[in-house]
């Protein structure tokens, strides 16, 4: 399984600013922020079975996907990440039985907004991952690490320019 | 569209049987044809009253500021307006019984070029949908369509649609006027302003003025009713509505909900879900 | 200004073999909040405890970061060494290197190294705004309510009340006893099911801490765990139980005869009646939907005839009301109808019965005498064919799952129907045998050796009628074959399900089901007992098909936690809950309607200080909550915060990396 990030050899441009090019050894950063329940858990598992991903993440843990405000994506996005990953239970399967209903429905309108004032839109990702699912993490990070490792550094709104 | 004498004859009943406390409707503006709001308690001032096609401001934003609802308020709604009335009686912001609520079927109202308003054109809802009278005739509620701005947007690449957002986001003055003029924002204290937001994020920014956008139209998702109070309260004259109508069409699109505050205890899109709402953008 | 320790650990070889500690130790010596920053071997172990402890004294630090395994491993354990050291628990954060950098980044141990530096610096960020917490106490009220009477809620009312624990058991039939009171025998002893289960039933009616409600339902519970408060209806039985002798002469002279429910409508009862002969309580109860006198207000021969004058016509639907600590739910199961199997001829022919009409006919005091008889004819079958996963396993007709008892239940019918009829032969379509309980194999054997069933292995396609027989036509796969048997009587193992009314009953309690509308467990493997909801519990069938044994078994389980759950005089709550900021709560009520738990009510505050006028604001109920956040997301005016996870926290992660 292919989880691990090819070295990419022509200059990566950043999508939402093409005049700007990424420097040498870039590496994208990526906040992550996983439900305790199911997705922390399924990370957890990941690593207990020494599957191995990017090492571009980082990951918040909260204790639903609805605890996740749309404004910590856009402070991610406006600080440092490169690109967000939010993960939670499946729907159903929410440990506090219908957060990730509420969640859902937030997440699409806020990644649709994000879209349209300007970011690309694989630069917030979202993902259901359940605590038996240590692959699928691997294979989640993998995607989005790849995602956004094409689409170049984010500077269009950073913080330090803007 | 003129409803002035209706209006003056039923705020005179209203006051003359002591059902209310204070009117809210239009009066002229002394300068120029348009009109302002006007809040009376007097009776003799009832003649000032007017309502024609330049009654463009959405009246229900003065109902916030009563944090009691004690107060007795007879007031005159369109359509959009009497939607985001709704929504404040659903939001537990206004008592029912102490509105006296006049509802007119708006046939559309006129913007400062003397055209039809866009949000008119686009209009989903012209009939007020709470009121204890109507004046006019019911037309029924419309097709939607997706507003014209944000579909020229969409078309556009995606860096040049970045300039073209960074260019409203920079010359936001955050004076914070959308929220003043906005019926649904009403929170005693806005999150924009508390300390939490301020201390990691500065105030007065482009970043920041991004921020307090984005987080504002995401508030009002679901809620907005298209009023264009903050547009037409803007100083730098930014297309507010572009944020708000963008919501509103994926709301639209996807959860078949968007017209806010049509029924009663409705909360808006943001505060329902379905277990069949749209999953196959979630890897 | 803050004070914080890093401790980083190198879990032996585990983090230390990928991740370079030594120099994370000096990267975060270099954050100025830090003011001591150590490495260890095993920072969980008692040497690496008492470290953490020395420093917190020593440096006297306001919080802890640890960098080691995941804190859903440790997290309790390092809790516990700072408030050993005098600090608030809460004040931890923890840094998961291993699970989240060590073990997946193997071959990138420069990326390996500077990502658990990143997550170290996440953990400070985050710490600094931790805020001191303190478990909640929660009253507790102790007593138990046991929702059903079957063998799972007896069980489970036995084992509490033996713990010298009050409790309520409502049920809604007039008798407790359940689906085992109409069982012959039960698998894998063949044990008398009536003998085994009525002292059961009598320690439940005699035992000192029980109170017995039956006839009753549940229609109401407010509240949250260790302070529920339930509402029962008590269907008015028309008999004084407390002068009623139980003489059984009402029944014998009420002239109304209405299907049997409790012999599957084999045979009839009266209007007023007991289930079965040892019902406990072993008084009648008038079935008000057939009684003459209550329909049409003629008759009344029951009351003529009553010595001590028991029989009230007037009664009425009486509502009580309980104050609670706990509820275990044991309502059972239902028999899925086999309608859909058209080709048997189900509903068409009446030789083909369910294996609970079977069991009937076969008890001794069931409608027929413990015979099994062909109902169309009244004669005893000679050749019997079983018909297993009827309705279970199918996804075209049925439901997906396996009902688990029936192949253990048709061997035991086998066996049945060889010790009544002699001459018999049973035959028994299957398409697997599933006997994986303690002595089930070898009771299967059995059936198989002592009876000498045939067992054919394929599906049967049709059943017709042939003179006064069935025809059985199905396939033995095992011959490659398709066969006919020629049937006196053909049984089907239908399918069972979640009782009819659970998902209504659950939606009433506030718990879970699934789509099947069996009750959900908090965690299928490990917590299969518990609901989502603190204090309530699930046993027996009402959670998944199981046995007598492993219903047994679970309604212990959750006597077990019943007694944990009132073993103080008040209950500790985690406290990582929402709380409200009446200053920015706009009285929107948002968070009321989203909270999963309904922990969230309003409540009138003065609109000032001093203030004759009042505002709402919400109020969240601190036993209730369950900390999901939920409510923090919606709250436009940002006047929840939700503790170990306020914004400040999370945002204090996002920029520290």
């Amino acid at each position: 399984m292919e989880t691990e990030v090819k070295e990419v050899k022509e200059k990566i441009v950043s999508v939402e600013n093409p005049g700007i090019t990424a420097p040498n050894g870039w590496q994208p950063v990526i906040i992550g922020i996983l439900c305790n329940w199911c997705s922390y858990a399924g990370s957890d598992l990941t690593g207990t079975s020494r599957i191995q991903y990017p090492p571009n993440i980082r990951i918040i843990r909260v204790p639903c996907s609805s605890r996740v405000d749309p404004w910590f994506i856009i402070k991610s996005l406006q600080t440092t990440a490169d690109g967000v990953l939010i993960s939670g239970c499946h729907p159903g399967d929410c440990h506090y039985i219908s957060g990730n209903y509420y969640a859902r429905r937030r997440f699409l309108v806020t990644k649709k907004l994000l879209n349209f004032v300007g970011y690309h839109e694989n630069r917030v990702q979202f993902s259901w991952v359940s605590a038996a699912e240590g692959p699928k993490f691997a294979k989640v990070v993998a995607k989005v690490t790849e995602d956004i490792k094409k689409l170049g550094p984010l500077y269009r709104y950073k913080k330090e320019n803007f | 569209m003129d409803y002035s004498k209706q209006i003056q004859e039923i705020a005179s009943k209203l006051f003359a049987e002591n059902k209310i406390d204070y009117f809210v409707g239009y009066k002229q503006n002394s300068f120029d044809d348009s009109q302002v709001p006007f809040l009376i308690t007097d009776p003799a001032e009832i003649p000032k009253l007017v309502f024609t096609d330049r009654s463009v401001f959405n009246l229900a934003n003065y109902l916030k500021p009563d944090h009691t609802k004690r107060k007795r308020v007879g007031l005159v709604v369109k359509g959009c307006d009497s939607r985001a009335l709704n929504l404040l009686l659903t939001e537990g912001q206004v008592k029912r019984e102490n509105v006296y609520i006049i509802g007119v079927c708006c046939e559309g109202v006129l913007n400062d070029k003397r055209e039809k308003a866009q949000n008119c054109v686009e209009c989903v809802m012209p009939d007020p949908v709470v009121y204890d009278e109507m004046l006019g005739t019911p037309s029924g509620k419309k097709k939607y369509t997706v507003n014209v701005d944000i579909k020229e947007l969409a078309k556009m690449a995606l860096n040049e649609r970045a300039d073209y957002f960074e260019s409203i986001f920079e010359n936001c003055i955050r004076c914070n006027a959308c929220r003043h003029s906005c019926p649904l924002c009403y929170c005693a204290k806005c999150c924009l302003d508390q300390e939490t937001s301020t201390l990691y994020h500065g105030a007065n920014t482009s970043s920041g003025a991004m921020h307090a956008l984005m987080t504002w139209s995401l508030h009002l998702a679901g809620r907005c009713v298209d009023c264009r109070n903050c547009e037409k309260a803007c100083p730098s004259h930014l297309p507010l509505h572009l944020l708000h109508k963008q919501n509103e069409n994926v709301i639209y699109e996807n959860f078949q909900q968007h017209l806010a505050g049509m029924e009663k205890d409705d909360r808006g899109a943001f505060y329902k879900y379905s277990l069949s709402d749209p999953d196959d953008f979630i890897l | 200004m803050a004070r914080v320790g890093v401790f980083v650990c190198y879990c032996g070889a585990n983090i230390a073999g990928v991740v370079d500690v030594p120099a994370v130790v000096q990267e975060a010596k270099k954050i100025k909040e830090v003011k001591i920053a150590i490495e260890y071997k095993y920072m969980c172990s008692d040497p690496g405890q008492q470290m953490i402890r020395d420093a917190i004294v020593q440096n006297r630090l306001t919080s802890v970061v640890v960098a080691a395994c995941s804190p859903r491993m440790h997290e309790k354990t390092f809790r516990k060494a700072l408030s050993d050291a005098g600090m608030n628990p809460y004040m931890l954060e923890v840094a998961n290197i291993r699970e989240h950098s060590s073990w997946v980044h193997q071959k990138d141990k420069k990326a390996a190294t500077d990502k658990a530096i990143d997550l170290i610096r996440m953990a400070i960020g985050k710490s600094i705004a931790n805020e001191q917490l303190h478990e909640i106490s929660v009253p507790v009220t102790k007593r138990a309510l046991v929702i059903g009477g079957g063998i799972a809620g007896i069980q489970a009312a036995l084992d509490i009340a033996d713990a010298r624990i009050p409790v309520t058991l409502v049920e809604k039939s007039p008798s407790i006893g359940g689906r085992m009171a109409q069982l012959d025998e039960t698998f894998p002893t063949l044990d008398c099911s009536q003998c085994i289960l009525t002292p059961k039933m009598v320690d439940v009616a005699s035992h000192p801490y029980i109170e017995l409600i039956p006839y009753s339902e549940v229609i109401e519970l407010d509240g949250y765990v260790g302070n529920y408060k339930a509402k029962i209806k008590k269907k008015a039985s028309y008999v004084d139980f407390s002068t009623c002798t139980g003489c059984g002469t009402c029944t014998q002279k009420c002239p109304v005869k209405v299907p049997n429910e409790f012999n599957m409508n084999l045979d009839k009862r009266k209007a007023i009646y007991t289930p079965f002969p040892q019902a406990v309580p072993n008084k009648p109860v008038i079935d008000a939907e057939h009684c003459t006198m209550l329909l049409k207000g003629k008759c009344g021969i029951c009351a003529k005839f009553c010595e001590k004058g028991s029989i009230n016509f007037k009664m009425v639907d009486e509502v009580i009301e309980r104050e609670i600590g706990a509820v275990v739910i044991a309502t059972g199961y239902d028999l899925w109808d086999p309608k859909p199997y058209e080709e048997y001829g189900v509903g068409r022919y009446k030789d083909i019965i369910t294996s609970l009409e079977f069991e009937r006919m076969v008890s001794a005091s069931g409608p027929t005498n413990g015979v099994p008889i062909r109902p169309s004819d009244g004669k005893v079958p000679r050749n019997v064919v079983f018909i297993k996963c009827i309705g279970s396993r199918d996804e075209a007709k049925g439901i997906e799952y396996c009902s688990k008892i029936c192949c253990m239940y048709t061997a035991k019918h086998a066996i049945l129907l060889h010790h009544k009829v002699h001459d018999s032969h049973a035959y028994i379509f299957y398409m697997d045998i599933r006997a994986a309980g303690k002595g089930y194999e070898e009771f299967v054997k059995r059936a198989q050796v002592e009876t000498a069933a045939t067992y054919l292995r394929g599906r049967v396609s049709k059943i017709y009628k042939k003179g006064d027989k069935l025809m059985v036509r199905g396939e033995d796969a095992q011959i490659g074959q398709v066969v006919e048997v020629e049937a006196d009587l053909v049984v089907l193992a239908t399918a069972i399900t979640a009782p009819k009314d659970n998902p209504a009953l659950a939606r009433l309690l506030g718990v879970s089901y699934d789509k099947y509308g069996y009750l959900s467990e908090a965690h299928p493997k490990l917590r299969p007992v518990e609901t989502a909801k603190a204090g309530i519990f699930l046993a027996g069938c009402t959670q998944a098909p199981k046995d007598i044994p492993d219903t047994v078994a679970q309604a212990s389980a959750c006597a077990a936690k019943v007694c944990g759950l009132f073993s103080g005089d008040t209950m500790k709550k985690d406290p990582m809950i929402s709380t409200i900021n009446n200053e920015f709560c706009s009285g929107c009520q948002n968070c009321v309607k989203v909270c999963p738990y309904q922990a969230i009510v309003t409540e009138e505050i003065p609109l000032g200080p001093g203030s004759k006028e009042m505002r709402i604001v919400a109020k969240i109920n601190e036993g209730v909550c369950q900390g999901c956040g939920s409510c923090v997301a919606v709250c436009r005016s940002m006047a929840i915060s939700l503790a170990g996870f306020t914004d400040p926290q999370i945002i204090n992660e996002i920029v520290a990396i």
